[in-house]
Order: structure tokens, then C-alpha cells, then sequence
């Protein structure tokens, strides 16, 4: 994942996504299982695992969906899923005390040590995308599932135009030497651009747009991938693009060129952290009064204050963003989050409370998934493993393919690449000091964008 | 005290490039004499007399081709754009600039009398920043100077001696503390030593201001457009700004032709031995040059705060490194080489991201850097090479 | 004369009240570099003292050392009757040691006139500047001239002009001259030997070094020779030009 580290998903009105079933129904899937498959009488260990960054920088991030992973693994040992084979669990950590956080050496090494394990049939992970470009090859020539609760980038499943770009640089076709056996459970960058750009034609009602950007994959492939969309989708026009560094402290003379330009709104693919609010505050300034549209990487509450810094103190007013709709506020999520406060109760704060991070139910039903993709192998296998572990693994993966699963995120399967179709997005918007949801937009397979509620 | 080494300003052999006529014409004079390089035979070999012509030649005049690439520059804008942008960029070049001055002036003092690029001075930019922000706070500065225009006065004739004070003690402090005993060591054991105080710096300002941006509430203290010309809106901050620049530099600079200590630190920086001989305490003179620079980078982090309204805990570094290109510019160790140069930097910033493009910004204006390095090392204004006999 | 250099000190001079500068057997390191090995040197109230040597005799060290620019490992530097153990070369400077050393040292980008002020940096009396300022003048009128002119801009000559001027700002009670003649065409040469007399006239010590020998000791009345860091010779100037060995060494007879 490329976005910036956030607290609790802001406010705003979600409402449920996804349809069917709450996720109680989905950690007790065994009901069927037993009986004619012969399950029960399954013998041999099979072993799952987390890769995630759970300590130095990365400490209030990673350790969320691990524990949720690990939820979902020990309710399928009380629900015996596996019937009479042994479930393990192994968690890895992928941060180094040299990087103070998430290191791709470190994953790939781990991806390694668990591909040699012979009976690890999946791993949940990583949080990150630069760690998953080192692992995802690991993973492929070792034939073993990795299924990530947070990479965005959409250069780890497909090559759209944005991978070639300098910052990005991403040889989507080098990452699998092997199978392709990578899959997320969060939407990724394209899908959100495709958003962002059907907004600022449709909702924001812009014809010209100016395209800012910070220079990172993250905020730079965001602006790319709109540009993109916003011209040939939408049939607008970028009258202007500038790629700015994070330590940026004023955007005075692209704001200026914008005015001159006569853009009707201004994309931001960048974090706040790295001058969201701040294009807000110069254009206060400027007294260039178009509305500012951002990815999610602008959807916190310090781009108000950046934007409010300057001398006009309500400046944020009227601002778009986009973000991941909040998962807490989906009545899917309910049974999940308050499973996971029972079952965490002692650990210290943060970690009793899963809605304190937006990825938590992402590592819960990433691992459910995994679990119901072994569960179907089994079955389909006469309730035994594969003698061959790397058949094994082969026909996990297939499984995985045909994910049909409804969770705590709602309804998810993958598409040929890897990535969820259960993606959807969430267009807030600065009213009185705080951002409100407008609406939650959806986007299918053609393009097509579609207002979910 | 050790062996002094001269000024390199006033170094005749160490840069290597002649920055007078006759210097280029005693290059191309002596090429003649100088050792044939292996591979730079046939044609190319034949080129080397009319390189160095058109280095010399460029060396001697490279101040009027920037200048004049600038106006070129400004002057594409407005025949691309038209005027208003040309104005409205010309007015963000001077405001940036205006910034980039007041730091660049406190490196290449520093720099001046030790010949010690200061690494830790962006980072005091940005401390004396939180330091207006916390006497503002203190004082209930933003209420006293919205208030009024007596009350703006008044917050500004606090907040501006307070804060430079507190930032020159500060600089005094770490030449005091992290300098001063290297004085004599190579060069590269101070050099160190300023970026492990940047880093300190940065560090104490990470864990007691928080990762991001801060809001300084000081963006409220002036607003309002002034006039507008040609569709330009220029606004009061704007003139502050570039005004209060102004004001402090020519404050500065008779301070340092008039007064006793400013000569104290112009003939310590040209010669501390003879500095030294003629009584000057060379301690309280280098400490004073500390104050000092710190202090118009308090005085810089005010007006920043004011303009921009956040202050982060690392802008000073990335602030820091473009003033630093300024002073290098002007001609380091030179005040008044900086003070232009800091200007010269924000209109190449700006003019040259209109034209090329943002990302362009910061790569143009190190690409200058490296052209003074081979040109005219010595910068706009540096000295003409003298000779010591 | 004394042979050995040792022990030069006139029995007269006892009382150390009348010497201006009194270094006794002082050694001076560079690094680890020896570059003075016990050298005694005096010089009294009124007196033209000339060092003499060759080039690395570490004449100019001795002056350095004087000044405070570097400490002696061993040995005392007295100066006026007091010890300068301890004291920074400003401190020194403002004892009343006008040095005008090595290279002139000129601070190359003031002008004239600022470099004469700053030889009164840490002096009180307007009006006692003003009237040396005046005499320093009078001393060399080519520097009136070239008031406003950036000394770096001067030639050699008039820059060991500004350079003498300059220690004669701080109106010293003692002047170290280091090479005083250094790159000056002979006419000037006489020219400074003569403004050295005056100065001397009105009743300021000198210590001289002069790579011209015979020019140094005829304006010395005593010398001092020294040899990689020692004192090989001393005496009267007369004695020393008189000296076979010093007229095959040093004055090319």
C-alpha cells in the first residue's frame, strides 16, 4: 500500500455495501462439510501465514489485519474447516530495524522461508507495495497464493500506462515468472482514478482540469491514471500537469498557472502530507476559487488544517476527496469488529479495538478467503491434500480464482488479474470543518461508473 | 591557533578558472604549454583552444547570460500567458525569494568567517519559526494583531526581537557547542558535525511539534489586497514580505560597513590572522556571526509564517539547501551576493517552473548551481581573484 | 659576542624592567615538527633588534610565537616584564605588539583606510587615532591616495605599506616587521629602511626580519642569527656584520 497511514476512517454516511450475508455466516461455512466429502477424516497439517510489517514504524499498521487474520484462522480451528486436518498459523514479520518498518528484502526472505515449508498452502500479506514487488515473484515461482489486505498499486496486477512512468517504473510482467498467484482484497489506483474523473466531469462539472502531483508511485500513478481517464473516459481537458516534490511549501506559481490557464478544478494525486491542503491554502491566496478534488491520500482531517492555515481561515470549504468507503460503518462489518473485540479484549490499546485502523477487516476476510479456498480444495480432492504440495498449492490458487465470498467487506471475487471486483468509493466533501460523504460511486470491469447509494 | 588558510575567495590558484580577460586569455595563451591529453587528440585536440575560449568567455560574462536568460524567461511568460501571470509570477518569485534571501544571508556569513556550510542553519530557520509560533501563543499575539493595525504593530515589534533573540542565541549556542573545538580540524570533521546538528535539530522538532504540518495561525495577522495592477492582485502580505526582506538586509548591511563589530566580522572573515593581530577577539566575533545569521533566519521564518500560515518540522532542510544554491550564487561569503542571489534563485524557481514545468523548479536551479561551479565559481558578485604577494 | 647563542643576555638587563620582549629558551613545535629549539631572545626599550637566518630558520616562527599566534610547548614569553602564559594573540596584540607579518595579510576587501582603522580596533582615543592616522600618512603618502582603494587592488610595495601602517594604528609600544622588503624594487626598499628609522625615532622598539642581512644589521643595533630553530649568533649589529662567518653566510662577502 502506498497510502499514508490513517487513524479511525472519518465520518460520514456510509451506507452498507455489499448485500448479503454478515460475516457470522461466513466463519461457520462447515456446515456442509463433513458428511459425503469425508472432511472429517482429512489428515496432514496445513499451514497458513501472515506477512505483514508489525513493529518500528509500521507498528500501528500492520499488526490490525494480522490479528484479524489470526481471528479468522482460530475461529476455523473451533469450527474445524479443514475437518480432521491440523490448521496452523505462522506469522512473519516483514519490518527491519534497518528500515524502521516494512523492508522488501525482509519479505521476500520471508516469502522464501514459508514457500519452503511445505505445507504453508497461502499467506495473507504484505501491507505494502513496495514489499509486495519483492515478494510477488517469491511467491509465483514457489506456486503459493499471497493475498494482500492493502496494495493499491495497480502496476503489481496489470500494466495500465502509468507503470512506465519514471516514479513508478514497475515491469508489471516481471513480477510473475511463474504463476500468477497474487490476489487483493482492496480495489486498487485504477479504479479510484476512474472515479475521480467521472467526478470532476460529472459532479464537480469541470471541462479543465489542472493536474497536480507529489512525485511519489503513489500520488503520481493517482494523476497519471486521472489524466488518463479524464481525457479519453470523460472528454476533458488538462490545461496544465506539475509534478511537485513532498517538501513543496508553497504552490503559488501553479496556482497562478492555473488561474491563467482558466481551470475549473484542481486534481491533487499526492497525500496531505505532501501538499493537499496546502494547494487549498495557496489558492485562498491566489483568490482562485475553483473546487480541489483528491484521492484518498487527501481525505484526512489535516488537510482542513492545511487548508485553513492561511488567511482565510474556512478555505477547505467546498473540497472533494475520495476515499475507501468506511468499512466499520457497513452493517457486514458489524459481527466482525465486535468479534474482534472479544477476542482481543486484553491486548493493550489500540489493538482491542479493530476499528482503529482501515485495514483490519481487509486482513479478516483476506484470510477467510484463503481458508475457504483450502477448505474447497480439500473437498474437491475427496477431503484430502494433494499428494504433491506444489499440486496443492496449484489447485489453492485456482480456487482462489473462483472466490465467490461474502464478509465483512461485502460480496468479493477476483477478476482475471487478481484484483477484487468489490470496489467502491466513497466522494466526501468539506461542509463546516469536516468532510461528509456525498455519495459512494462504483466502477465495473468496462468503466462504467455507477453511484452505489 | 593554527596555520591560517586564506580566504577562497581571495585564493588565486584554488579555482582554477580565470574570471577576469586577461585570465581567459592566459589560459588560452598557456594551452600551448600544457601537457597533451591521450585522447583528446585529432580534431577534438584542435577544439581544446576554442573550449576554453568559449569557457572563458562565458566565465567573464556569465552574469549578464543569466540575467539575461531570466529576462528571457519573464518575458516568454508574458507573450505565452500575457501579463497578468507574468506580473502574478514576478510577484511570487519576489515573495519566495524575499525568504530565500534572509537564509541565504545567514549561510554564507557563517560560511564567510569559517568557511563552514551550516547545515544545521535551515533547521534553525525552522526552530525560530516555532519559536515566533510559541511567543505568539504565548503572548495571545493573534488576537492583538488581528485586532488592530496598532495591534499588528505592536505583535510584530514583540514577536520579531523575541524570536531573533531566542534564534541568535540558538545559532551562538551550536557554534559554541558543536564548532568551535573543530575550528582547527579538517574540513570534513565540521562539515559532519552540521548535519549531525541538523539531523539533532530535526529530530527534537519531530518529537515536540509533531510530524505535520502546524498551523501558526500568523497567516491571519495581515491580510487584504493592497492594489492590483494589470489584473495583478497584489496584497499586503505580499508587500510585507518582500519589504520587511528588504528592510533587514540593508539593515544588515550597515551594520557590517559601519559599525565596529560588523567590521570585527568582515576582517575575520578575509583574514583571521591578521585579525587576530589587530586585537579582535576572533571567539565573541565568530559568535556574534552566529547570532546574527540565526536571527535573520527568525526573522525569515516569521515572514514565513506569516505568508504561508504551517510550519513542518523538516522545511528548513529542503529551504535550507535552495538558500544555501543562493548564496552560493551570489558569491559565498558575500552578504549582499546572497541577498540578490536569494531573489535571483525565486525567480528561477518560479519563472522556470511556468515554463518547464513544477518538477523542473528545483532541477533548474541546481542546474544553475552547477554552471556557477564551472564557470564563475565565485558567484554573481564574488570578489575578482586577488593576489596576496 | 657570544659563540654559542645561549647565553646572550647582558648583564646589565638583569632586571628584565627595560625589556620589551624576553623569550627564554622557548621551543615551538608544528605538529611534531620542531621548529624552535631553545631560543633566547631579547629586545629592550628602544632598540632595532634584527633576526636574521635563512629560509626555514624559523625566524618568522619566533615572531608568530611573540604575537601568541602559536604557544611554545616549553620555555616563557615575557613581554613589557610579564609572562603572556595563557593570553590569546588579540590579548597580545592589545599589550601593544604591533606585528606586520608574513605576506602582509592585508584584509584584501576593505579599503585603505579600513585596513588602518582596523589596526586601532581595540583602541579608545579618537582623537590619538586620528593624529596616527595622520602620521601614517605622513609616513607614506601613497596610502592617502589610495584611501578609498580595496587593498587587495594595491601593489606589493604599497601593500606593505598599508601593512606597517597598520600595526603602527594600534600605536604600538613594540613592532614585529616580517619581511618588510619582500617583492619591493630597491628604491622602495631604501624607502621603508628609512620610514623604519623614524618610526624607530619617535620611540618605538622594533624586531626586524630582513632577508637583505647587511640592509638589517646596518639598521639594527643588535642581531640575532638563527639556524634550523636555534640561535647560532648574537651581538651587536656592527660586531656581526664584522663577523667572517656571518659575511660568508649571510652577506655573500
Amino acid at each position: 500500500m502506498v497510502k499514508p497511514t490513517k487513524g479511525l476512517l472519518s465520518i460520514g454516511t456510509i451506507a452498507a455495501l455489499g448485500v448479503l450475508a454478515a460475516c457470522g455466516t461466513s466463519s461457520t461455512p462447515t456446515s456442509s462439510s463433513g458428511g459425503a466429502t469425508g472432511i472429517a477424516g482429512c489428515h496432514g497439517t496445513i499451514t497458513v501465514a501472515t506477512d505483514l510489517p508489525l513493529t518500528g514504524g509500521d507498528a500501528t499498521d500492520g499488526p490490525f489485519p494480522q490479528l484479524a487474520a489470526e481471528l479468522a484462522v482460530n475461529q476455523a480451528i473451533a469450527h474445524k474447516l479443514l475437518g480432521g486436518c491440523t490448521l496452523k498459523y505462522v506469522s512473519k514479520d516483514d519490518s527491519t530495524v534497518l528500515k524502521n518498518g516494512h523492508d522488501p528484502a525482509q519479505g521476500a526472505a520471508n516469502i522464501t522461508a514459508l514457500a519452503s515449508d511445505a505445507t504453508v498452502m497461502g499467506v495473507v500479506g504484505p501491507f505494502n507495495s513496495s514489499v509486495a514487488l519483492a515478494e510477488i515473484p517469491v511467491a509465483s515461482t514457489n506456486h503459493l497464493a499471497i493475498i494482500s489486505p492493502a496494495n493499491t498499486n495497480p502496476c503489481l496486477t496489470a500494466v495500465v500506462p502509468v507503470c512506465s512512468d519514471p516514479t513508478i517504473n514497475i515491469n508489471t510482467a516481471s513480477l510473475y515468472p511463474g504463476a500468477h498467484t497474487y490476489f487483493r482484497v482492496i480495489a486498487s489506483d485504477v479504479q479510484q482514478s476512474e472515479i475521480d474523473a467521472y467526478i470532476a466531469a460529472k459532479v464537480v462539472n469541470a471541462t479543465k482540469v489542472y493536474l497536480i502531483d507529489d512525485q511519489e508511485a503513489y500520488g503520481r500513478g493517482l494523476a497519471l491514471l486521472f489524466k488518463k481517464y479524464y481525457t479519453t473516459t470523460e472528454g476533458g481537458t488538462i490545461v496544465g500537469q506539475a509534478s511537485l516534490p513532498g517538501a513543496t511549501s508553497t504552490f503559488a506559481t501553479q496556482i497562478s498557472l492555473a488561474k491563467s490557464e482558466g481551470a475549473q478544478a484542481i486534481f491533487f494525486g499526492g497525500t496531505t502530507g505532501n501538499g493537499c491542503g496546502l494547494v487549498r491554502r495557496d489558492m485562498g491566496s491566489a483568490g482562485f476559487n475553483v473546487p480541489v478534488l483528491g484521492g484518498d491520500g487527501c481525505e484526512d482531517t489535516k488537510f482542513i488544517s492545511d487548508a485553513n492555515s492561511g488567511a482565510n481561515t474556512s478555505e477547505a470549504e467546498g473540497s472533494y476527496a475520495t476515499s475507501a468507503p468506511d468499512v466499520t460503518k457497513l452493517a457486514s462489518s458489524a459481527t466482525f469488529f465486535s468479534q474482534y473485540a472479544a477476542a482481543y479484549s486484553t491486548k493493550a490499546a489500540p489493538y482491542n479495538d479493530g476499528t482503529k485502523e482501515p485495514y483490519t477487516a481487509y486482513g479478516y476476510d483476506a484470510m477467510n478467503i484463503l481458508l475457504q479456498a483450502i477448505h474447497a480444495t480439500l473437498v474437491a480432492n475427496g477431503g484430502q491434500p494433494l499428494s504433491s504440495p506444489q499440486a496443492f498449492r496449484d489447485a489453492v490458487v485456482a480456487q482462489l480464482r473462483n472466490t465467490s465470498y461474502d464478509g465483512a467487506l461485502g460480496h468479493t471475487t477476483f477478476d482475471a488479474n487478481g484484483d477484487t471486483t468489490n470496489t467502491g468509493f466513497t466522494l466526501y466533501k468539506v461542509t463546516s470543518g469536516n468532510w461528509v460523504g456525498v455519495n459512494t460511486y462504483a466502477v465495473d470491469t468496462s468503466g462504467k461508473v455507477t453511484v452505489k447509494s | 591557533m593554527s596555520e591560517y588558510k586564506g580566504p577562497p575567495a581571495a585564493d588565486p590558484g584554488a579555482l582554477g578558472v580565470g574570471t577576469s580577460r586577461g585570465g581567459s586569455a592566459m589560459l588560452v595563451a598557456q594551452s600551448g604549454l600544457a601537457p597533451r591529453h591521450g585522447r583528446a587528440g585529432g580534431i577534438l585536440g584542435g577544439l581544446g583552444p576554442l573550449v576554453r575560449l568559449l569557457q572563458g568567455w562565458i566565465s567573464t560574462y556569465f552574469s549578464l547570460l543569466l540575467l539575461g536568460m531570466m529576462a528571457l524567461a519573464i518575458g516568454l511568460t508574458g507573450v505565452q500567458h500575457g501579463v497578468t501571470l507574468m506580473g502574478e509570477q514576478i510577484k511570487n518569485a519576489l515573495v519566495l525569494g524575499a525568504i530565500y534571501a534572509l537564509v541565504a544571508i545567514g549561510y554564507t556569513m557563517v560560511y564567510g568567517i569559517i568557511e563552514l556550510i551550516n547545515f544545521a542553519h535551515g533547521d534553525v530557520f525552522t526552530a525560530s519559526g516555532f519559536y515566533a509560533f510559541g511567543f505568539a501563543s504565548l503572548f495571545h499575539l493573534d488576537s492583538l494583531a488581528t485586532g488592530s493595525f496598532g495591534g499588528l504593530i505592536l505583535a510584530l515589534v514583540i514577536v520579531f526581537p523575541l524570536s531573533m533573540i531566542a534564534a541568535g542565541v540558538t545559532g551562538a549556542l551550536i557554534e559554541f557547542v558543536a564548532y568551535r573545538r573543530l575550528r582547527d580540524a579538517p574540513r570534513l570533521a565540521p562539515l559532519i558535525t552540521a548535519i549531525g546538528v541538523s539531523f539533532l535539530i530535526e529530530g527534537i522538532m519531530l518529537v515536540v511539534e509533531g510530524p505535520d504540518n502546524v498551523t501558526t495561525h500568523m497567516a491571519s495577522w495581515i491580510n487584504g489586497e493592497a492594489f492590483s495592477i494589470a489584473g495583478v492582485s497584489v496584497g499586503y502580505t505580499d508587500l510585507f514580505v518582500i519589504g520587511m526582506a528588504l528592510v533587514l538586509m540593508f539593515a544588515l548591511g550597515a551594520f557590517v560597513r559601519r559599525t565596529r563589530l560588523g567590521k570585527a566580522m568582515r576582517s575575520t572573515a578575509q583574514d583571521r590572522t591578521a585579525a587576530l593581530l589587530c586585537g579582535i577577539n576572533i571567539n565573541r566575533t565568530i559568535s556574534a556571526t552566529f547570532f546574527i545569521g540565526s536571527a535573520l533566519a527568525a526573522a525569515a521564518a516569521i515572514i514565513y509564517s506569516i505568508n504561508y500560515g504551517v510550519l513542518k518540522w523538516n522545511i528548513g532542510f529542503h529551504l535550507g539547501i535552495i538558500a544555501f544554491t543562493a548564496a552560493v550564487l551570489g558569491g559565498i561569503g558575500n552578504i549582499v551576493g546572497a541577498g540578490v542571489g536569494g531573489f535571483l534563485i525565486g525567480i528561477i524557481y518560479v519563472f522556470g517552473g511556468s515554463l518547464f514545468g513544477g518538477e523542473w523548479s528545483e532541477a533548474l536551479i541546481f542546474a544553475v548551481l552547477v554552471l556557477i561551479l564551472t564557470f564563475r565559481p565565485v558567484g554573481l558578485f564574488g570578489v575578482e581573484v586577488t593576489t596576496r604577494a | 659576542m657570544s659563540e654559542n647563542g645561549q647565553s646572550v643576555a647582558a648583564p646589565d638587563s638583569a632586571g628584565g624592567v627595560d625589556k620589551v620582549i624576553d623569550l627564554r629558551e622557548i621551543d615551538v613545535y608544528y605538529g611534531r615538527v620542531n621548529a624552535l629549539s631553545k631560543v633566547t631572545l631579547e629586545v629592550r626599550q628602544g632598540e632595532i633588534v634584527a633576526l636574521i637566518g635563512s629560509n626555514g630558520a624559523g625566524k618568522t616562527t619566533t615572531l608568530r610565537t611573540i604575537s601568541g599566534l602559536i604557544s611554545p610547548r616549553t620555555g616563557e614569553v615575557r613581554l613589557f616584564g610579564k609572562t603572556t602564559r595563557g593570553m590569546g594573540a588579540a590579548q597580545i596584540a592589545r599589550l601593544g605588539v604591533g606585528h606586520a607579518p608574513e605576506g602582509r595579510r592585508l584584509f584584501p576587501r576593505m579599503t585603505v583606510r579600513e585596513n588602518l582603522d582596523m589596526g586601532a580596533y581595540s583602541r579608545g582615543d579618537r582623537a590619538g587615532i586620528r593624529t596616527d592616522l595622520e602620521s601614517v600618512y605622513t609616513l607614506f603618502p601613497r596610502l592617502r591616495e589610495r584611501d578609498s582603494q580595496l587593498a587587495g587592488s594595491l601593489s606589493g610595495g604599497e601593500q606593505q605599506m598599508v601593512a606597517i601602517g597598520r600595526a603602527l594604528m594600534s600605536s604600538p609600544k613594540v613592532l614585529l616587521l616580517d619581511e618588510p622588503s619582500l617583492g619591493l624594487a630597491p628604491i622602495l626598499v631604501d624607502a621603508i629602511f628609512e620610514v623604519i628609522r623614524e618610526i624607530n625615532a619617535k620611540g618605538t622598539t622594533i624586531l626586524l626580519i630582513e632577508q637583505n642581512a647587511l640592509l638589517a644589521l646596518k639598521t639594527a643595533v643588535r642581531g640575532y642569527v638563527l639556524e634550523t630553530g636555534s640561535v647560532a649568533l648574537s651581538g651587536p649589529a656592527e660586531e656581526l656584520i664584522a663577523s667572517p662567518d656571518i659575511q660568508r653566510a649571510y652577506l655573500g662577502m
